[in-house]
């Protein structure tokens, strides 16, 4: 058998890196899953006991996780959508070649690869600050006695999103700007002959042609929102009440404030199982036009 | 022959044109504005005095001061700068390691499973990480890895592991296989062919992943919260203690210098090598 052979001569090359992965990523996901099972407090390490289910049928009558849960789903369901519009235009901006483009682009991904945490502290102590902040300066100078930005109910929400907006608005840039400028010129110039205007030629040539691109766009955008913790852990630690306690706050308080390591663990696989069935579904219908390029490598 | 196409140019440029073109440039540079203002804001912060940062219309010219760096090397900036580093290098380097031969096998055996392994790849990388997180604390506390260099650097291979295998992956479809069965005419084991032959061709794709992974581990914050203990704090994790107690209050001047000393090796990182970490940001969505 020939694959039988290859695989042999193959697991010098792979085994190793399925070895880790298994240790550090299937270990660990095994290992939440059998301690969501239990009673477990770790202030009292001897009394863990098998509980079954319980802790998944609590998670679901706890008003805490419930709005963990929608809080997380509203802050990557409006983040993801300003950066995947935000990131789009702004790479249809500087699709003409300019002087100085190689540098412009450079610097407009500076938000991505600046790390998040010192990205957050300077939004937080900086901007948002409410009696010296820039932000609310400005506001001062326009007669608007701004909020206190990330201490108060509801602006701390959207002081988080506007970060996270910020932050990862060029990772679409980049890859919507590398896509458009592999498209083929002659549907492009074909639109135009017909007298489609700009508008149009995006809308009916360029986002179909990038449909794959966007799909995959989507996905990682989802996941890194879905997960999101330094940003908002740094900016608001979960707070004002619980306005920004995405699930990963949930969970890392759950686990290392109040010492509940069954429960967390319990909704850290919920967790899990959501992302996991969006990002399927997400796969499953938005490649179906697009074949099987990815996987038919 | 410059002159010829400038003036052509120029006879196309009607009033309404021109308003676009310049619309754009507007555009384009108050997005610029925008990226890089927070970044510009900590630099002028880090070089102010206490009186300087906390005035208002903030102070734009003043005379600089090194105080605040020379409080942070007080701060003991070097030990959580060397945390940093060893962790880093060693985690990039082990990553690396692994995951470049491992694309290898992927890219150039003719295996059953290949998709099923590169769908599991994948995976991991859209597990959230607090999933890993919580199970891998527990794990190592057990060990007794918490608060050890060795543990998070270990733990930071999850994180670069499968962006690795996908990069190198794409980056080895691409080289034809015409070399290897020439390698293997001219009588170069497989293992010859891989090192001689494929990964010398395959250096753009070795610095792209080598890039973005140091970039991923350097900012790293939640891993090393959990993991760290108090003996393998890094940059990120000694940063958040400037912004202080009741008591202290937020210590502006040494929490920007250490967020400019925190940030700007990435930062020139992405500046100076831009097309590698353009083309490996690219490259990952395909």
């Amino acid at each position: 058998m020939r694959t039988g052979k290859e695989w042999i001569e193959a697991i010098p090359y792979i085994g190793p890196s399925l070895i880790v992965l298994g240790i550090i990523a299937v270990f660990p996901i095994l290992y939440a899953m059998a301690g969501s099972l239990s009673d477990w407090h770790l202030h009292r390490a001897s009394s863990r006991t098998l509980v079954g289910l319980r802790n998944y049928f609590e998670l679901f009558g706890d008003p805490r996780f419930l709005s963990s849960l929608s809080v997380t789903l509203l802050f990557t369901a409006l983040s993801v959508l300003a950066t995947m519009v935000f990131g789009f235009l702004l790479a249809l901006l500087i699709q003409k070649p300019f002087r100085g483009k190689n540098l412009i682009r450079a610097l407009l991904t500076i938000p991505m690869i600046m790390t998040p945490v010192v990205s957050a502290l300077a939004w937080k102590v900086f901007f948002f600050e409410a009696d010296i902040g820039l932000i609310n300066w400005l506001l001062g100078g326009l007669g608007i006695r701004g909020p206190a930005w990330v201490a108060t109910s509801p602006s701390a929400f959207f002081a988080v999103v506007l970060v996270d907006v910020w932050f990862m608005t060029p990772f679409v840039m980049l890859i919507m700007d590398a896509a458009l400028a592999g498209l083929p010129r002659e549907p492009l110039d074909a639109a135009k002959i017909d007298g489609a205007t700009y508008w149009q030629r995006v809308s009916h040539v360029i986002i179909p042609m990038i449909r794959g691109t966007i799909v995959f766009t989507l996905i990682f955008r989802i996941t890194i929102d879905y997960r999101m913790f330094d940003i908002i852990y740094i900016m608001t630690a979960g707070g004002p009440a619980f306005d920004t306690q995405v699930l990963s706050i949930w969970v890392y308080n759950t686990a290392l404030r109040t010492f509940e390591i069954g429960y967390a663990n319990a909704g850290a696989v919920v967790m899990m199982f959501i992302i996991g069935t969006v990002c399927l579904a997400i796969l499953i219908f938005g490649l179906r036009k697009v074949g099987e390029r990815v996987w038919s490598k | 022959m410059v002159e010829v196409t400038h003036l052509r140019r120029r006879k196309k440029a009607s009033p309404t044109r021109l308003f676009i073109a310049s619309l754009r440039y507007g555009a384009i540079m108050i997005a610029v504005f925008i990226a890089v203002f927070p970044l510009f804001w900590i630099i002028l912060a880090s070089f102010k005095r206490a009186a300087d940062l906390t005035q208002l219309p903030p102070a734009v010219f003043f005379s600089p001061t090194l105080d605040n760096y020379v409080t942070v090397v007080r701060e003991r900036f070097f030990m959580f700068f060397q945390n940093s580093v060893i962790i880093t290098v060693a985690s990039v380097l082990l990553s690396i390691g692994l995951g470049v031969p491992a694309a290898y096998g992927l890219s150039r055996f003719s295996l059953s499973n290949k998709k099923v392994i590169m769908f599991f790849v994948l995976s991991v990388r859209f597990v959230p990480y607090i999933v890993f997180g919580l199970p891998l604390f527990l794990i190592m506390v057990n060990l007794g890895l918490v608060g050890t260099r060795g543990g998070v650097t270990f733990v930071y291979i999850l994180i670069n592991l499968p962006i690795i295998i996908w990069l190198m992956k794409s980056f080895f479809d691409d080289i034809p296989t015409d070399i290897d069965e020439a390698a293997a005419v001219d009588g170069a084991t497989r293992f010859q062919t891989f090192r001689m032959v494929i990964l010398p061709c395959a250096g753009a794709g070795i610095a792209c992943v080598t890039i973005l992974s140091f970039i991923f581990a350097w900012n790293e914050y939640l891993f090393a919260l959990i993991l760290s203990g108090r003996n393998a704090q890094t940059l990120t994790v000694g940063l958040t203690r400037f912004l202080g107690g009741m008591e202290t209050g937020v210590r502006w001047g040494l929490l920007s210098a250490w967020s400019v000393a925190v940030t700007m090796p990435v930062v020139a990182i992405a500046l100076l090598v831009h097309k590698y970490l353009r083309e490996g940001f690219t490259r990952q969505s395909w």
